[in-house]
């Protein structure tokens, strides 16, 4: 091959590398067919591929530094009083095999309920844990979560007293529920099945939407689950939250129970959270904790500024119940003999001292209704290998 | 999930892009490629619970999903076209205004010259300057790595050829 020829045939791989690399789909065609494979797949797995998420991109980014997993706490304080506008409704359609806790606190006007518990994320201790979106454990941010045995020390504070709190109940929403929230939303339901733990299928002007049940696993309250055209989406906003704020007020979908805003990035992906507050007498507004002890409530994603998709609990009736609960020495003596919620899997077994405490709300379900109970959230770091940990301990705080 | 697989999310954003512009190297119309891309994407997300990665790349993986979908396009609606392509020399109608716009203007003409070549060759150029290896070019071709090198430079050469009398 002579010289011409060879510099000849490199021009021509420089023109093709560059055809090919400059060769583009029109503008918005890579999120337009995202939004329609999302639209096509069963809600359940939306569902679920959503809840995962988080989990799913910190674990992707253990090794980066922590700044660029920034978590932006506190930017708002929406007050509002708990969310009254939902339609309620009995029945339940759900299988409460994995969601079935056992029976704790029983003086109060619901009877004996069942008790929250932390459920174990698989393959936790071995996912080093970025910032939490909750922001909760301040100078833990970089653990993992553990939930397998340990030996437990109590070295905190732990300055609440209280003789009762308020326990709230909802009845399982029915499709019927959920075809009159997506009404709400100028949606109508989509033909054929909602797939499991779903209660239906809609698409409004502009926008997917999915309204699935309370999820045993992870367990999750009630859902809808909106995913938007992105072609018809307005331009952002100044800031991720005030888009997600946009967002939300156009579908109607701004909560009106009181939370806190968060946002947490992971890699090009910025999730707004409105972090979920219950209010408690004597102690103030205390957060709602999710299956792992993170806190929670409704969630925007956006890329590139504009909203990818946005979860958050289904507006239902809720009704509340005081009960008496016990009292932060009791509290510390059952962190300290609560048995682990996951299996062992580190060796030998860790010490953990659990450093830190807080009133929170979780969900427990039981029969035909599930409550949002209060409890105490211990929580300590230990270290293994090198790898930082989390530790929780969720004991109830109904009284038994 | 599996843990040696990523989420389904980034390959589609990794790769859309580079599965469109293989797309388009073969065939006439930007409104096509996309139709193929999707149906690619719509496929590969449906059978992404059994893609192993210990067997295949993600790329690879991809790149065959959506060569087989290019060649069932052409099976339906495309061999005609591709024929009368061929045998006219004429470059390739644009049908798809929007498309032009969006489109590098200097590169599609070269673009529309690789989709005339002989369906190897033209698998081998855009293949291989959709970023896979010589060894993945090979699998997906069903020939070895050497092959592939051979046949990707046989290729280039009938490229510079055609580009040639093209031009003349």
């Amino acid at each position: 091959m002579s010289d011409n020829e060879d510099r000849e045939l490199q021009a021509l791989r420089r023109q093709l590398d560059d055809a090919f690399e400059t060769t583009r789909p029109r503008a918005g065609f890579e999120d337009d067919l995202w939004s329609r494979m999302q639209a096509r797949r069963p809600l359940w797995a939306q569902v679920r591929d959503f809840l995962a998420g988080l989990v799913a991109a910190v674990r992707r980014v253990p090794a980066a530094p922590a700044a660029t997993v920034a978590v932006v706490l506190v930017l708002a304080i929406g007050i509002g009083i708990i969310s009254l506008r939902g339609p309620g409704g009995g029945g339940s359609s759900l299988s409460r095999e994995s969601g079935t806790a056992p029976f704790a606190g029983g003086a109060g006007a619901f009877g004996r309920l069942p008790a929250p518990a932390l459920q174990p994320v698989p393959n936790a201790t071995t996912a080093p844990k970025t910032d939490g979106p909750g922001g909760a454990f301040a100078g833990q941010s970089t653990a993992g979560l553990y939930f397998g045995p340990a030996t437990l020390v109590w070295a905190g504070q732990l300055n609440i007293h209280l003789t009762t709190a308020t326990v709230y109940r909802y009845a399982e929403p029915t499709s019927a529920a959920a075809d009159q929230f997506a009404a709400s939303l100028g949606a109508s339901r989509q033909p054929g099945p909602a797939g499991q733990g779903g209660l239906g299928a809609y698409s409004g002007t502009g926008f997917v939407l999915g309204v699935a049940g309370t999820i045993p696993s992870p367990l999750r309250e009630p859902l809808f689950f909106l995913t938007p055209d992105r072609s018809t989406l307005p331009p952002p906003g100044p800031t991720a939250t005030d888009t997600a704020n946009a967002f939300l007020t156009a579908h109607n979908l701004l909560p009106t129970w009181p939370y806190v805003v968060a946002t947490a990035q992971s890699a090009d992906v910025v999730r707004v959270l409105y972090l979920r507050q219950f209010a408690v007498q004597g102690v103030g507004q205390v957060y709602t904790v999710d299956a792992v002890g993170e806190r929670h409530g409704l969630e925007v994603d956006l890329r590139g500024g504009q909203p990818l998709q946005a979860v958050g609990p289904l507006p239902v009736t809720l009704e509340p119940a005081d009960y008496p609960i016990i009292s932060a020495g009791q509290a510390v003596k059952s962190a300290l003999a609560l048995s682990p919620a996951g299996p062992s899997s580190i060796e030998p077994i860790p010490t953990v001292r659990l450093t830190a405490a807080e009133l929170i709300y979780a969900l427990a379900i039981g029969g035909d209704h599930s409550f949002y109970e209060p409890a105490f959230l211990f929580s300590g770091t230990f270290t293994h290998n090198g790898i930082t940990y989390v530790k929780r301990v969720l004991v109830p705080a109904v009284a038994p | 999930m599996v843990a040696d697989r990523p989420p389904f999310e980034d390959l589609y954003r990794e790769f859309m892009r580079r599965i469109y512009a293989y797309v388009r190297a073969q065939v006439s119309t930007a409104a096509d490629a996309e139709d193929i891309t999707a149906q690619v994407f719509m496929n590969a997300y449906q059978a992404y619970g059994r893609f192993e990665a210990r067997n295949t790349t993600p790329a690879a993986w991809l790149f065959r999903i959506a060569r087989n979908a290019t060649l069932d396009h052409f099976r339906a609606h495309g061999r005609r076209e591709r024929l009368r392509r061929t045998i006219e020399h004429q470059p390739m109608a644009e049908v798809d205004p929007a498309g032009v716009a969006e489109e590098r203007i200097q590169y599609r003409a070269l673009l529309a010259y690789v989709a005339r070549l002989p369906e190897r060759q033209r698998d081998a150029i855009s293949l291989r300057h959709s970023g896979l290896s010589f060894e993945e070019v090979g699998a997906l071709l069903s020939c070895s790595e050497d092959a592939a090198k051979m046949l990707y430079h046989r290729a280039l050469k009938a490229l510079r050829d055609s580009v040639r009398e093209g031009m003349a």
